[in-house]
């Protein structure tokens, strides 16, 4: 029973990160309705960002927080106010305008890497910070994947809030709801989806973060993000936010269960849940 | 030297492309001058390996295959909708055939047994999917690649205690000549199948699904046997693709790269067309080669760059591009008239 | 019929912008022989990239600067020194890219000679390429027994660095023996290198009575690697040895550091040799160890080596595994070259085959197709001080190995 709680608990503290990554990724589908490939690459900007402030300025990635996430929002703001903005100016309709996004993401994915490699090299990059252990009923973890888990559920209670109690969150709402209906309410349309967008980005930038607080970093890797970014989208339901959160915990509680009986299996697993949710639930779990 | 080589031939390429969309419209006038130049550029292609440098035919192999993944892809995607991301899939399926018996059973027999395996994998992948709609689909078959490249290095890892094959290989003109033979029997049943009743049915789907069962039309029936059919040619083109690889491994057989390859190549050139993929693929694959070696440093951003640009401002593609182009010089013409 | 004539034309238009450009890239046609013009296809885009930047590129382009800024190499044929000329391509990470391109530099650039692309699995491609084009493939990343029994097939390969059975097994087998380590636990990656070392370990450490108390692998890209330490710790062995790369092995040292695992050996690589780990893990690298070759210590010549690839760069720059072994690489096929006056594969295959050659590690010389034992500076390696020393053989050693390794610092 401990051996379980153990590995649950190691599940939940992997989680929060996946949760994190997949509601910025929700987000960008559920409004914006770009599935958006570029997704990892904001998620290795966060992380080398951070690296860089630590180990240049020295500046806590704790702080680093507060910096890569507006500029991770401005990049997404603007590449929305640009780029898919008149991709859907000129789309004649939702179906060619979700693939002619992904495509264009799929570009914009090999315009950030290659970028990201011109300036920091393919180096791995990683730091020490917050190496202690805590220990909770006997079980040991790091200290570093606590913080990891505490931002993940403070920054998703702090969007609920914003998503709920705020004007530009009910305008939120209403457009991922209904967009023409929203455009006639007098909701700047086209203001709300590139703001979505520009979140959605903010919070691989901070998921960055904190990845480079626990994993080695370099220029390659956000592709690896963004398969677990998709996996958890599709399992929480495309587009539902409320179901990113939930798969990410969900997804890496099962991880840590199968890497506990046999590591080998742990990625096939993700993929597996994917592959076979999709043939039963489409919809996810949380899906409309 | 080997350039120009290359580039007659993939010229040839491209007009056999051309012919099969010509030869499916109505406008039969000059039919006689247009096959008899597909006369000609098909000696040119066959003859290749006895006028052209080595290199000149191992480059326009590479360009096959793409051709060949892409005219296969677009010939099911492009009608229907359905965004595919299983080209990997079904390459790799070959690749592993060629990999588990080349050493056992003949060259040919291999290409087609990798091309049937293909077609099962796809005749179960089509009816199990087909009826999940847009983005859930193109997610499925990302999924579904990845799925199989990881369980693969599972079992090889577990159960063969290594983890990449060695393949036996085949001389460079060998399979220079199959895979041309692979590309002209693709567009041969892609002709077949666009002026048969699978043509219409497919391209009703496309419009309204809806509306094409209320028909009568088998849709789910007519759906997978076109997809699979389309595998076929995948894997027969992994097959024998890998031959000339010596080496592969789970990672380097179900490279993702090679399922978002063959959509950017065919929206590149234009998916309304059916030489417009021809061309997409024929100028990205050497457009690629150059890159890799003139610029490699800042060949992933030209490579995203280009694709914004395409997808922005020529929404029809290079041959969309060709066609407005076509359109303006009539007009032209008109007016001075 | 006008309409018909721009189906032709446009296309054919499009293809003659090509063809220019492509005449001016293949411009320049062969003058006399004033360079040695040598090809590589390497990974610098990709999940590989990161061997290419840290691994053979230091070692190449300083090694390339200095045989230049000298003239070049002396050629008897030719009766003067020949400047090398690098002509280097990017394969994406993809074998069967490098494959492609391998071809193109032999056929249709016609290059002098290739250098090896990086990574074992690019030597499995690239080897039996190299060898029908009767090509001397020197190779510099990677190796492995399973290549060892294909070299007698391809004369022309030659493999310079060390690997497991090739000694670095046998020696930490005979370390952990001396000091009476009875256990260990294995964490390999599911890869032909993790599997590789997992076997040979399996089979040096059984003949000195080790006994292996569980062997996990792990997909490359795991993130959580918490329940396979926390899995080693309780099986209590004395040794822990994770065969991954450093997007593993960093995780992994984390991971312990976190979880509190100090067994008495902590064995990692590849990933402990660079400088990085060094500059990722600060004090924490104390008592860490894994594979190496060289030190600053092993000899005049290699001290001048260190001196030439890493004064005034950065700490993550520096390799304590591969540097030494593809610098030698390099100065053998120089070597072999002014032996033979000649830029003839063939014969330069025949010297390296068979002569022993003075290289930075002196005299060095090609046993079967691997660089010989003796030639080995040191196989295992600890960071001993922030410095990360030779420790074994013990022969070689730089300094004295510090068993059991001393707690994490806190």
């Amino acid at each position: 029973m401990e051996k379980f709680l153990d590995v649950v608990i190691a599940g939940l503290l992997l989680g929060g990160l996946y949760a994190l990554i997949a509601m910025g990724m929700s987000l960008q589908y559920g409004v914006a309705r770009v599935l958006n490939l570029a997704h990892g690459e904001f998620i290795m900007l966060g992380a080398l960002s951070t690296w860089t402030l630590y180990t240049v300025f020295d500046i806590s990635p704790l702080i680093a927080v507060a910096i890569c996430g507006p500029i991770t929002f401005v990049l997404g703001f603007l590449i929305h106010r640009t780029m898919f903005r008149k991709l859907l100016s000129s789309s004649t309709n939702q179906g060619i305008f979700e693939s002619t996004s992904m495509l264009a993401s799929f570009g914009l994915m090999y315009v950030i890497s290659n970028l990201a490699f011109m300036a920091w090299g393919p180096e791995i990059r990683g730091y020490s910070y917050l190496m202690d252990t805590v220990s909770i009923g006997g079980a040991l973890f790091g200290a570093r994947r606590l913080v990891t888990l505490g931002f993940a559920l403070a920054i998703g209670v702090a969007f609920y809030i914003f998503l709920s109690r705020t004007k530009i969150g009910k305008a939120i709402r209403a457009a991922a709801q209904d967009p023409a209906t929203a455009g006639l309410m007098g909701v700047n349309i086209n203001m709300v989806l590139a703001i979505c967008f520009g979140l959605g980005a903010a919070m691989a930038g901070i998921a960055g973060v904190l990845v480079s607080m626990c994993y080695p970093v370099n220029a390659a890797m956000g592709i690896e993000y963004l398969t677990v970014a998709i996996i958890v989208v599709v399992l929480g339901g495309l587009g539902s936010i409320p179901g990113s959160f939930i798969g990410g915990f969900l997804l890496g509680i099962i991880g840590s269960i199968v890497s506990f009986i046999e590591p080998g299996l742990t990625v096939v697993a993700y993929y597996a849940i994917f592959v076979i949710l999709l043939l039963v639930r489409p919809k996810g779990l949380l899906g409309k | 030297m080997s350039d120009l080589m290359v580039i007659i031939n993939m010229l040839a390429l491209v007009y056999l492309g051309w012919f099969v969309e010509r030869s499916l419209q109505k406008n039969k006038s000059k039919m006689w001058l247009f096959s008899g130049l597909v006369v000609v550029m098909l000696v040119i292609l066959f003859t290749l390996p006895n006028y052209g440098p080595t290199y000149s035919y191992i480059m326009v192999t590479t360009i096959l295959m793409y051709l060949v993944l892409t005219v296969s892809w677009a010939l099911f995607s492009g009608p229907t909708g359905y965004i595919s991301l299983a080209p990997a899939a079904f390459f790799g399926v070959g690749i592993y055939t060629s990999a588990v018996l080349g050493k056992d059973i003949p060259l040919l027999a291999v290409v087609l047994l990798g091309g049937i395996l293909s077609f099962v994998l796809a005749m179960i992948v089509g009816a199990l999917t087909l009826r999940l709609k847009g983005t859930y689909f193109i997610m499925f078959t990302f999924g579904l690649v990845l799925l199989i490249t990881n369980l693969l290095l599972w079992y090889e890892i577990k159960f063969t205690g290594t983890r990449g094959r060695f393949v036996v290989a085949a001389g460079n003109d060998t399979i220079y000549y199959v895979m041309l033979g692979i590309f002209i029997l693709l567009l041969i049943t892609a002709f077949i199948i666009k002026r048969s009743k699978f043509g219409l049915a497919l391209q009703s789907i496309g419009q309204n699904e809806e509306a094409a069962a209320h028909m009568g039309i088998n849709v789910t029936g007519v759906k997978v046997i076109v997809f699979a059919i389309t595998a076929f040619f995948m894997g027969m083109a992994g097959a024998i693709m890998t031959m000339k690889w010596t080496y592969i491994d789970p990672y380097s057989a179900f490279d993702l790269f090679r399922s978002f390859l063959p959509v950017l190549m065919a929206i590149f050139g234009g998916m309304r067309y059916f030489y417009g993929p021809v061309l997409g693929s024929v100028i990205f694959a050497y457009l690629e080669e150059k890159l890799l070696t003139e610029f490699p440093y800042v060949y992933k951003l030209a490579f995203g760059i280009v694709l914004i640009a395409v997808i922005l401002y020529l929404p029809d593609g290079l041959a969309g591009l060709v066609d407005k182009i076509r359109a303006r010089i009539a007009r032209k013409k008109n007016a001075l008239t | 019929m006008w309409k018909k004539i721009l189906a032709f034309t446009i296309p054919l238009t499009i293809c003659l912008i090509l063809i220019l450009t492509s005449v001016f890239a293949g411009c320049g046609g062969k003058a006399d022989k004033d360079k040695i013009v040598v090809g590589m296809s390497r990974s610098l885009s990709g999940p590989i990239a990161i061997i290419d930047d840290s691994a053979f590129r230091p070692v190449y382009e300083t090694w390339v600067a200095e045989v230049n800024a000298e003239g070049g190499i002396y050629v008897e044929e030719y009766g003067k020194k020949l400047p090398i000329e690098l002509k280097i391509y990017d394969d994406k990470s993809d074998p069967a890219t490098m494959a492609q391109l391998t071809e193109k530099l032999i056929l249709e650039d016609k290059v002098d000679f290739i250098w090896g692309g990086g990574g074992t699995s690019f030597i499995y491609a690239q080897a039996p390429i190299a060898n029908r084009y009767n090509y001397v493939l020197i190779t510099m990343e990677g190796g492995a027994s399973s290549l060892k029994e294909l070299l007698p097939g391809m004369p022309y390969v030659f493999v310079t660095l060390s690997f497991s059975d090739w000694y670095e097994m046998p020696v930490l087998a005979d370390m952990l023996a001396s000091k009476g380590c009875k256990s260990a636990y294995i964490m390999y990656i599911a890869d032909l290198h993790g599997v590789e070392y997992n076997g040979v370990a399996g089979v040096e450490l059984g003949k000195k009575g080790i006994q292996i108390l569980g062997a996990k692998a792990v997909p490359p890209d795991i993130k959580d690697l918490s329940p396979v330490i926390k899995e080693a710790k309780a099986s209590g062995a004395d040794a822990f040895l994770c065969f991954a790369y450093p997007d593993q092995v960093f995780p992994a040292v984390g991971t312990s550091i976190e979880l509190d695992y100090n067994p008495k050996v902590w064995l990692g690589g590849p990933g402990i040799n660079f400088g990085f780990f060094h500059t990722a893990f600060g004090p924490m690298v104390e008592g860490v160890m894994g594979w190496a070759s060289w030190n600053r210590k092993s000899s005049p010549a290699l001290n001048e080596l260190a001196d030439k690839l890493y004064t005034g760069k950065p700490e993550d720059s520096n390799d304590w595994w591969g540097h030494a072994f593809y610098w030698a690489g390099l100065d053998m096929w120089r070597a072999a070259i002014e032996t033979a006056g000649s830029l003839d594969n063939t014969k330069i295959r025949d010297i390296l085959a068979t002569q022993h050659l003075q290289t930075v590690l002196g005299e060095t010389w090609f046993e079967n197709g691997l660089m010989n034992r003796e030639t080995h500076p040191g196989e295992v390696g600890q960071w001993i001080n922030g410095i990360y020393e030779v420790v074994g053989p013990f022969d070689k050693a730089t300094a004295e190995w510090v068993y059991p390794k001393p707690p994490w610092p806190k």
